[in-house]
């Protein structure tokens, strides 16, 4: 019983302190004006405010769209590593650019979207000539979606690569189609993977902030850009701790929406 | 049936090609003569001498190691035991509730840890700088510390440290000698994944740096929002080469202990066998 | 011979309500084998863990060489364990997972070394030493297990269930290994199990369990041919079991008509349940034998025939015979007097060995 104690006391130091704290004084936080004193102004003003409002929408929005275009590249993706013969060689391929630092992958883009980078020269050489690629909507999904999908492969490749190779036989064997087989066993068996993917994907995209700077030029603004605008910029912490209630409910709602109703497999190993 | 193989190839390598297409980029202009990415005028080292030139640069890739192996080492220490503490716990209910409470940081965005974090470090009064970076790292590591160790643990079944006790072992050597060896794999992967978490940072540790101290991914943060600089290319290249580096070694490691084993189940089966 | 080595006294234990043993006392003698069987679910491991130390009575008292050891952990308890599934360090080697014992208590090194190699020669792991746990097929792990325990020269060597994950083969050579490995080391072994066969094999005392009680204790002859109650007699080996009406002593009554019995020592007309062994019937013509019963089915099984059958009240009987009959034919059974047993409801152990000594 005491050992258990000893194991647990710094872990349990962390969670008071680094968990449990800083939530609820983001809570407390938010529930104060610029000049310190206890409002609900900060909640009355998010709600009432069409600028807040449609900065949400927008970035639940592109959130969203960032999502469902990793999905639509990820999933044949995985299911296409998942029949390689060295799945397991290519899969540590598609995470490797994982291990690279975000912000030189973003960095990258930022020479390559340039008004003379290499994009520019290819759209000149085949004749559609030059455009304003950085600091577009575009170009700001593109790079979201680019850094997000390996997070989308790697659920989905092991909800495939779990899945057991004699349902697909008892399905062939019992009449389907190849496309039956793949509508009606593998994708349904798939969806913790899936689900996984979306969480993993969507939350962080609804937070960048970073690529919103650098790639889309403050023309796009996230719940995560008016987070960090109202903590280092304008200093107007009680506001930008109501946005961060947003965003943790949103993360609620997103976690509500995808949990794994059998509440198994499709985790990130 | 033939097409279509290829049809698949062609896709997968698309998607490999965009994966690693802006990286070798970045790599390939480091070697440029000139000043940007657009037109590269011919090959030089010039970026890299400049590179092992900038003594800031040099004193802030060294405080980013340092704080990647000192917090990795702390969030791995207290991890382990917080998963061999939780493991040990009787009550489903509350085992649930902590692994919930564990995985808050997991789930949550970077900008809400970070804003929480600076919330709380200006709160407490702890001045940022080294000491806020450092906490912090700790702090958002420890999770995936337990997350790699305790699925060991429940692996390694309840007998094996009854089975210590039972050959005369007291607590503590059951642990130094069953549960520890046992789990190791575990630890080092929770060790390895807590260092490229703390490497890769950026959101967080931007909240909580504060003016004096800087990391690797604040520094490229601030650079890159001047615009193009190859001294960030020369830097991204070393960071690459480091990175798989790491990453081949870890992998190396895991894969020849694997192999060792698969090799030895052979040799044992085909020995019965006979 | 050498007194108890263990003895458990009115121990009850408790899982947070539901209590898995029921006031259990019992007596292990030093240098026997003993089988504690039962069904999953009956206590027999929680006695193990009791024994062992890894489990502490709720109430009661267990003792060793008279001295109570209810709060002595098992680091510290002359007993060891063979794990169900051997539970062999997988980081170690075959030496170092047997040396493990010894090194803990910190033994000479030579000394350890010679151990090492007496133990692994008596499970006939001679030249293993080497190995590595994953290099093991299961019979051997099994020995690494025993051997890994024996070397620490236990007072009592537990075994729970070590050999169910062994194939049938595999696991009749071991129970012989067993048998022979106690009688040489001349050191008590508990035996769990849920296969009746294998206790009957290799005992010298059975304890039959069920819901955390001990329902018989005796030699494997014993509990077979003079099982207490309906659970002994259907648990242990294949039985008829009639309900039927002690008539008076040495007579019995079953199925319309008296029948002689060897048993005595019961109130007149008490209801009662009978049993005979398949194997004890023999067939005859119809109207030759005792009494007749109809063929239902019939199934070879190389040494005889296992016939079903069924008598004029619908009970249904089992025959082991070596004579083929015609399914839907009418047969006699004949059977001698002490082929019969009568068993009393709700009867408990002390009581039916105090009858038995009136008459026996």
């Amino acid at each position: 019983m005491k050992s258990k104690a000893a194991y647990l006391t710094p872990y349990f130091l962390w969670i008071a302190l680094f968990v449990i704290a800083p939530m609820a004084l983001i809570l407390y936080q938010s529930f104060f004006s610029i000049t310190g004193h206890f409002t609900f102004a900060n909640y009355e003003e998010y709600l009432s405010s069409s600028v807040y409002l449609k900065m949400t929408f927008n970035s639940i929005w592109y959130a969203l769209i960032i999502t469902v275009l990793a999905l639509a590249i990820s999933y044949p993706t995985a299911y296409l590593i998942n029949q390689l013969k060295n799945k397991q060689l290519w899969l540590l391929l598609i995470i490797l650019p994982t291990w690279i630092n975000l912000l030189l992958k973003t960095y990258a883009f930022i020479g390559l979207f340039s008004q003379n980078g290499s994009v520019n020269d290819f759209l000149r050489f085949v004749g559609l000539g030059s455009h304003q690629i950085l600091f577009t909507d575009a170009s700001f999904i593109f790079v979201a979606t680019y850094i997000e999908i390996p997070f989308m492969i790697l659920p989905i490749f092991n909800s495939l690569d779990e899945l057991n190779p004699s349902l697909i036989n008892a399905s062939r064997d019992l009449g389907a189609s190849n496309w039956q087989t793949f509508r009606r066993v593998i994708v349904p068996l798939t969806m913790p993977g899936v689900k996984a993917g979306f969480q993993a994907v969507f939350i962080p995209s609804l937070s960048l902030f970073m690529i919103t700077r650098l790639i889309g030029g403050n023309r796009v603004i996230t719940l995560g850009t008016a987070i960090e605008e109202h903590f280092l910029v304008t200093q107007n912490w009680g506001m930008g701790s109501t946005i961060g209630i947003i965003l943790i409910l949103a993360m609620f709602v997103v976690m509500f929406l995808t949990r794994d109703r059998k509440n198994r497999g499709g985790q990130i190993r | 049936m033939k097409k279509k193989f290829h049809l698949s190839n062609l896709y997968l390598i698309l998607v490999f090609a965009v994966l690693y297409l802006p990286i070798l980029y970045l790599i390939f202009y480091s070697f440029n003569a000139g000043k940007t990415m657009d037109k590269f005028t011919g090959f030089s080292w010039q970026h890299y001498l400049t590179l092992f030139a900038d003594t800031r640069m040099i004193s802030i890739v060294i405080n980013t190691v340092i704080i990647a192996v000192l917090s990795a080492l702390i969030a791995t220490l207290i991890g382990t035991f917080g998963a061999l503490g939780i493991q040990q716990l009787r009550k489903r209910s509350l085992r649930n509730c902590i692994l919930s409470l564990n995985n808050v940081l997991m789930v949550s965005p970077d900008v809400i840890i970070g804003a929480s974090f600076l919330i709380f470090f200006t709160f407490l009064g702890i001045k940022l700088g080294f000491g806020s970076v450092l906490l912090s790292h700790i702090a958002f590591s420890i999770p995936i510390v337990v997350l790699m160790v305790l699925p060991k643990i429940d692996e390694m079944s309840q007998v094996m440290i009854d089975a210590a006790y039972d050959l005369g072992a007291t607590k503590w050597q059951a642990l130094t000698r069953v549960v520890l060896p046992a789990i190791t794999p575990g630890i080092f992967a929770g060790y390895f994944m807590a260092f490229t978490y703390s490497l890769d940072d950026f959101a967080v540790t931007f909240f909580v740096t504060g003016n004096g101290f800087s990391t690797l991914s604040v520094e490229i943060y601030s650079r890159a929002r001047q615009g193009i600089d190859l001294e960030v290319n020369a830097l991204s290249t070393l960071m690459f080469v480091v990175s798989l580096l790491l990453v081949g070694g870890y992998y190396a490691l895991t894969r020849y202990n694997e192999s060792k084993k698969i090799h030895r189940a052979r040799a044992a089966e085909e020995e019965i066998s006979q | 011979m050498a007194g108890k080595v263990i003895e458990f006294r009115h121990v009850i234990k408790s899982f947070d309500e539901t209590q898995v043993l029921k006031q259990i006392d019992f007596e292990i003698e030093a240098g026997k084998f003993y089988t504690l069987l039962g069904p999953s679910g009956c206590g027999k491991t929680t006695i193990l863990r009791l024994i062992a130390g890894f489990l502490h009575p709720t109430s009661g008292e267990i003792l060793f060489n008279g001295q109570t050891i209810n709060e002595v952990p098992a680091n510290q308890r002359q007993v060891n364990t063979v794990f169900q599934d051997y539970a062999l360090f997988p980081h170690l080697n075959v030496e170092q997972n047997v040396a493990f014992g010894l090194e803990i208590k910190k033994v000479d090194k030579k000394i350890i070394k010679n151990k090492i190699s007496d133990a692994l020669k008596l499970v006939q792991l001679s030249g293993y030493g080497q190995r590595n746990i994953d290099e093991l097929s299961g019979g051997q792990k099994q020995r690494v297990a025993i051997a890994r325990a024996i070397v620490n020269e236990p007072k009592v060597l537990l075994l729970d269930e070590p050999l169910s994950a062994l194939d049938h083969k595999l696991r009749k050579e071991m129970q012989g290994e067993l048998r022979a490995l106690q009688q040489r080391l001349g050191i008590t072994f508990i035996f769990v199990t849920h296969d009746q066969e294998e206790a009957l094999a290799m005992s010298d005392q059975i304890f039959v369990m069920n819901a955390g009680k001990i329902l018989q204790s005796g030699t494997p002859v014993d509990i077979y041919d003079e099982p207490i109650n309906h659970f002994v007699a259907d648990f242990i080996g294949e039985s008829n079991i009639i309900p039927g009406k002690m008539k008076d002593d040495y007579i019995v009554t079953f199925d319309g008509h008296d029948f002689e019995c060897v048993d005595a020592g019961m109130k007149t007309n008490e209801a009662v349940e009978i049993v005979i062994r398949p194997e004890d019937l023999d067939i005859a013509p119809a109207n030759t034998g005792k009494m007749n019963v109809t063929v239902d089915t019939q199934l070879f099984r190389g040494v005889d025939y296992q016939i079903t059958a069924h008598d004029v009240n619908d009970n249904e009987w089992k025959i082991n015979s070596i004579h083929k009959t015609t399914v839907g034919q009418m047969v006699g059974l004949n059977f001698d007097p002490e082929d019969i047993h009568v068993m009393r409801f709700g009867e408990d152990e002390a009581t039916f060995d105090a009858r038995l000594e009136q008459y026996e």
